[in-house]
Formats: C-alpha cells, sequence, structure tokens
C-alpha cells in the first residue's frame, strides 16, 4: 500500500507554488504539476482530492504559518506604536524570506477560493487584532477611523516598499532592495499619521 | 498505529456531470467505501476512493458495466 511521504509532498507544495505564481490557475493542472514534481498522478492524488483541494490546503498552510510569524512576540496589550513596529517587522520578514509564497497566498487570495482559506487560516486573529486597535483608541494613542482607512496607512506603505522589493524596482524602473531605514522612515511617518 | 485507509487512483472517461451522476449512487451503495471524489477538471478525469477494504476489481468491474474506462493509476 502507497503512503505518505512527506519529502515528497514538501516538493509538491513548493512546486505547486512556482506554477501557481509562474502560470496562474489557467496554466495550473495536476498532470503538470505531477511531471513537474517528477511523480505520477497517482501520488498527487493520494495526497490531494484534486487541484481545488490542493489549491485550498496551500492557501491554508501559507496562511497559518504567515499569521504564525505576524503573531512572533506580539500582544494586543502592546502600546500601539510598539505593537505595529512589531507588526511590521513580523510582516516584512515573512513576506522577505518567502517571496513566493507571498505571491501564491496573494494569487489564492484574489480568487473563488479566497473565502474558504482565510476562514480556515485566519481563526482569531481578527479578534486579536481589533482588540490591538481598541486598546489603542481607549488609550488615546490612535485616532478613531474605520478598519479600511486604519489598514490603508498602517499597512499600505509597507506592503507597497515589498512589492518594490519583490520586483526589484520600482517607480521609473529604477533598481530597489528593501533597507532597514526605509521600513524605519516609512514607519515614522506612518505613525506620525494615525497617532 | 492508526489503522490508514487505502486510496485507489484511477483514471476514467467520466467527464460530465450526467456521467458523475450515473456512479454517485453506484459508489454511494457500495459499503467497502468511505468516500470518493473524481477530479473532472483533470484530463484523466481521475477518480479517488478512499476506504478500508475497498478492492481494485470491483470498482474497475462496477464501472466497466456501466461502459465507463477504468484504469488504475501507480
Amino acid at each position: 500500500m502507497r503512503t505518505r511521504d512527506n519529502t515528497k509532498e514538501l516538493l509538491v507544495k513548493e512546486v505547486a507554488c512556482e506554477i501557481l505564481v509562474q502560470e496562474g490557475f489557467q496554466g495550473f493542472s495536476m498532470n503538470k504539476l505531477a511531471r513537474a514534481c517528477g511523480i505520477s498522478v497517482a501520488t498527487l492524488y493520494i495526497y490531494y482530492q484534486d487541484k481545488d483541494d490542493l489549491i485550498r490546503k496551500l492557501g491554508i498552510e501559507i496562511g497559518k504559518a504567515y499569521y504564525t510569524e505576524m503573531m512572533k512576540d506580539f500582544s494586543p496589550d502592546m502600546s500601539f506604536k510598539e505593537g505595529l513596529r512589531k507588526q511590521w517587522e513580523n510582516r516584512s520578514r515573512f513576506a522577505v524570506n518567502n517571496p513566493i509564497k507571498v505571491k501564491c497566498h496573494e494569487i489564492i487570495r484574489t480568487s473563488s477560493h479566497n473565502d474558504y482559506v482565510m476562514r480556515e487560516s485566519m481563526v482569531d486573529l481578527k479578534s486579536i487584532f481589533g482588540l490591538f486597535i481598541r486598546n489603542a483608541v481607549e488609550r488615546n494613542e490612535l485616532k478613531p477611523m474605520s478598519r479600511e482607512v486604519f489598514w490603508s496607512i498602517a499597512y499600505g506603505p509597507l506592503y507597497a516598499l515589498l512589492r518594490f522589493h519583490h520586483e526589484g524596482k520600482s517607480i521609473g524602473n529604477v533598481e530597489y532592495k528593501l533597507s532597514q531605514k526605509d521600513l524605519n522612515e516609512a514607519f515614522d511617518l506612518v505613525i506620525k499619521a494615525l497617532c | 498505529m492508526e489503522r490508514q485507509p487505502r486510496i485507489l487512483i484511477f483514471k476514467t472517461n467520466i467527464q460530465t456531470r450526467e456521467q458523475k451522476r450515473a456512479i454517485a449512487s453506484l459508489l454511494n451503495s457500495q459499503v467497502s467505501i468511505e468516500s470518493w471524489t473524481i477530479d473532472q477538471e483533470d484530463e484523466d478525469c481521475v477518480l479517488r476512493i478512499v476506504g478500508f477494504a475497498v478492492d481494485k476489481g470491483e470498482i474497475i468491474d462496477l464501472l466497466k458495466k456501466q461502459h465507463f474506462d477504468c484504469i488504475e493509476l501507480h
């Protein structure tokens, strides 16, 4: 009887991410994935029911890894500035170290699988960040504002810098690599805008 | 150690919703089958059967009687 092989399973996930990033959903098939991994289609179906099952599991796994990283040394009781800085550190570290996974997660999040993937991977995250914001507003560390405006200002600049970094270039095709100096500068401006 | 169910994988030509419906009642009535799925988006229309006492010969016979191709994939 065939059993699951963890090394093979890791390879499958890695290659699936690469195919999704390079070719999107249209170019992705179980047959192509099996060929790219050098395994039989049957082996792939031992791990996953079908393409949708694979994509959902991949999205949930990356999501959980990302959210675990977000929570590292973070507490909703932290001061707003300290907590948001920790979020910038955690999010940028994960994004810089896992560029393909992050891109793959973005692709899955813009698909019809998004609701399922978010529901399964986020779990407590919403309430933790909700509490963090409420605490900050109660302590007069943060101006009251809508969630959308908050997110755009608090994280928009971070994700814009990370996008430049992943593309290797910024506006006007200028070569770009993310630096701690740029992160600090952008973070200080975000704090000025929010507090 | 916890007993693991067997997973059998078949290449088929069950391509349409109607064809899937036709085999669904047959597969659902098999006590040896815990669950089954068919990937109709894949070019091999892969049928995946999970069960503790599933027998590949029985599955192949079952589908052949309904005039479907059914080849076990290894």
